[in-house]
């Protein structure tokens, strides 16, 4: 509930708010910085694990494996390279603007912007959230390249398959593009808001900011997990295979 | 005009148990008490930044207990807060601090803004600090650079927390004399917490004293020094022996 | 701003990969010199139990809120490819193998790290910055003994157990979302999953699921003990430790997948 309220009054401020010069974009490159190389990394793998685990999986069934990637594709597409994606990335984005945001709180600098004509949630939550959603977006696309790229050569040096045969996006529609991004903007949304939300309710010292920002990373985590759940359930509804 | 009505705050304990006290326009009001009596609490409840219990607290005849964050953030224009422990802004240079204020209430031109930080600079004995970084001040400088942000923009209203606290004498009075000559200039309500005694009373028009959330003195400088409260009397003559 | 010099990016590798290494070596370090001390344990039962509360019962509802909405969700993704080969009397077996093999194990391990990983590091910073560590040690009371295994113990314990309970919620969820979704009623769904998965499936799992609890427990007390610089140190040292144990989860878990096969 507090967190809706939050979000309506961060979107009120992105339209109606005072533009700060540079802030937007010094929160895009800390998030950007902090997360780019790191993600990359961890998607890599996973894109690794998954086509393996998969591959042997329906070895089990189908003789072939020339539907591996076209289905790889679509999965990625549609969810793993959003969903998977996104907890790394609250790990990563959300304990960052929790601990920033509730070690502000604790040295009453919020409570100091409130005296001087700024609007926590226009000076501090509005940048994050922008800067999160576009970032994020652009991140989770980067690193289910990556994911792409690994799951490719693992599938070619363990199973065989061919780079050509692999690359198959027959089965992607643009609903499942579309699904996608809906995703990314959506988990992006949500790791700044919950973020934010548990950064200004930090109370009690340094002790607060670390659990505050154990909280952000928790939050962040399910309320990824439940959006996911809603979106994929809706446009399974809306978009049948 | 402040007008604090019966107000409760609890946290963990009881901190403020029903206090009740008014502040007339265009008064110097000194806040005192002993460590830990809800002093800096009472200042927060009446700027809006904690919300109270019960009671209620009118700041210019509005209620504030009854407003939104909009109505709030627009009576907070019309206050200056210096803030116990600074709360100044660790990303910013001491002239950016400075200049915060400005730069979100007013439309002034770069050139007017690094003029009135520089005065003011100047009013706390810092001339030449615009550049510094937060984090190579002392507690004292710091205090300073507080003061200067929470009075850059005259509000009419003024609440300081401990504005003379880990200054040397000398300071300390300079602070005192700009406080009143500030106050002179815009005629502002201005309310100070402080535990230099003292000195805080001679610059008071009316003295209230906090003790474990009650407000158990409220009068001129001159009552509280021959107050019948042997409490009062004890903490404004500062001796070791007493009630306390 | 400075422009900055070409040599920038050389300069910050070098750097990050000088830290990384530091790391590396103090978590060995602090690894071996928890096995010296498990040759002849002697642990704290009173701050043994207290962990095993604050981590493990503490936890169970976020793991089960978790689990239960990842078992539905892997069923909805799934779905379009399963009605597509056709293949809907397999959803149990899909769901089931991916809960014990890879997303039980995994998801819950990365939301054990985020909750008790970063308690601990948090709380071991905090009496680092406040000297409590050193008072331990000028009573003659050994940190890790006292502190650090009980607390390695006690998560490598709760997530084996935490890991058991997301599994079964998770097939609970997958089941419900397959009957829902799909029409595949639970005597089908349980069918695939008794002819199709083997007990080693579920095992292989576990035994993730150890190796993740331990790497948790190391990194946080690592990065906990290594605290520097009061308050925000302990801030710096909690997202270190969150982060480093996230990498390390996904590096362990990508050769276990292959060594466990």
């Amino acid at each position: 509930m507090e967190l809706y309220h939050l979000l309506t009054r961060t979107l009120y401020y992105c339209v109606r708010g005072t533009r700060e010069p540079g802030a937007i974009a010094a929160q895009m490159y800390a998030i950007g910085n902090r997360s780019f190389l790191f993600m990359n990394i961890t998607m890599g793998f996973i894109g690794a694990i998954i086509t393996y685990q998969s591959a042997t999986q329906s070895q089990k069934l189908l003789p072939d494996l020339s539907m591996l990637g076209a289905s790889y594709i679509k999965l990625l597409v549609r969810d793993i390279a959003a969903s998977v994606g996104a907890m790394p990335l609250a790990t990563r984005v959300g304990a960052g603007i929790a601990a920033e945001i509730g070690s502000m709180v604790v040295t009453e600098q919020v409570d100091a912007l409130r005296m001087t004509a700024a609007e926590p949630v226009d000076y501090l939550v509005v940048p994050r959230f922008i800067a999160s959603v576009v970032m994020s977006t652009a991140v989770l696309i980067c690193a289910g390249a990556a994911a792409l790229g690994s799951g490719m050569l693992v599938s070619h040096l363990m199973f065989g398959v061919s780079f050509r045969s692999f690359l198959n996006y027959d089965l992607v529609t643009w609903g499942d593009l579309a699904v996608g991004l809906i995703k990314c903007v959506a988990y992006g949304a949500a790791i700044a808001i919950v973020s934010s939300h548990r950064g200004l309710a930090t109370f009690g010292g340094s002790q607060g900011v670390g659990q505050a920002t154990t909280d952000a990373v928790v939050g962040s985590c399910f309320a990824i997990i439940v959006l996911n759940f809603f979106i994929s359930t809706v446009s399974y509804v809306v978009l049948p295979a | 005009m402040i007008r604090v009505q019966s107000v409760h705050k609890r946290f963990r304990r009881h901190v403020l148990k029903g206090v009740s006290l008014e502040i007339k326009k265009g008064e110097v009001f000194a806040l005192i008490g002993p460590g830990a009596s809800g002093k800096s609490v009472l200042f927060k409840s009446i700027a809006g930044l904690l919300p109270i219990d019960d009671g209620s607290i009118e700041v210019d005849r509005s209620e504030i207990t009854q407003m939104d964050e909009f109505e709030l953030a627009e009576l907070r224009k019309r206050m200056g807060y210096l803030f116990q422990n600074y709360a100044l802004f660790d990303f910013l240079t001491v002239g950016q601090n400075i200049a915060f204020p400005l730069r979100r209430l007013l439309n002034l031109s770069d050139n007017e803004v690094a003029h009135r930080v520089a005065e003011r600079l100047e009013r706390v004995n810092l001339s030449g600090f615009q550049d510094r970084d937060i984090r190579q001040l002392s507690g004292g400088q710091k205090k300073r650079v507080g003061f200067a942000r929470a009075t850059v923009t005259k509000p009419p209203i003024r609440l300081y927390d401990e504005p003379t606290a880990g200054l040397d004498p000398v300071t300390s009075q300079k602070i005192y004399d700009l406080i009143l000559a500030d106050q002179r200039e815009v005629g502002a309500t201005v309310v100070v917490i402080s535990s230099d005694v003292a000195g805080v009373m001679t610059i008071a028009d009316r003295v209230g004293m906090l003790l474990r959330g009650e407000l158990i003195f409220e009068g001129t400088a001159e009552e509280a020094q021959r107050a019948d409260d042997p409490r009062v009397l004890q903490f404004v003559h500062g001796h070791t022996e007493g009630p306390l | 701003m400075n422009r900055p010099s070409p040599l920038v990016i050389p300069i910050r590798l070098g750097a990050s990969t000088l830290i990384l290494a530091h790391q590396i070596g103090g978590l060995a370090l602090l690894l071996a010199r928890i096995v010296a001390r498990l040759i002849r344990p002697r642990i704290d039962r009173h701050e043994l139990i207290r962990n095993l509360h604050l981590m493990g019962v503490r936890s169970v509802p976020i793991v089960m809120a978790t689990a239960a909405f990842t078992g539905a969700i892997m069923v909805v993704q799934a779905a379009p490819l399963l009605v597509r080969f056709n293949a809907r009397e397999w959803v149990g077996w899909g769901a089931t193998y991916t809960t014990f093999r890879e997303v039980g194990p995994l998801l819950i391990a990365l939301i054990f790290n985020g909750r008790v990983g970063a308690n601990n590091a948090a709380e071991l910073g905090t009496m680092v910055v406040t000297e409590q560590i050193d008072a331990l040690r000028a009573l003659a009371i050994d940190p890790i003994n006292y502190l650090v295994l009980p607390r390695l113990i006690s998560m490598v314990f709760t997530l084996f157990a935490l890991t058991i309970l997301g599994d079964a919620v998770a097939l609970l969820g997958s089941m419900l979302t397959g009957y829902v979704l799909l029409d595949v009623s639970p005597r089908t769904f349980w069918n695939s999953v008794s002819t199709m998965i083997e007990t080693w499936d579920l095992f292989s799992g576990l035994i993730k699921s150890t190796l993740f609890g331990g790497l948790i427990a190391l990194t946080s007390c690592h990065f906990g003990l290594t605290v520097r610089g009061g308050a925000p140190g302990v801030g710096r040292g909690v997202n270190a430790a969150v982060v480093a144990a996230a990498a390390g989860i996904f590096i362990v878990d990508y050769l276990c997948t292959f060594i466990l096969g």
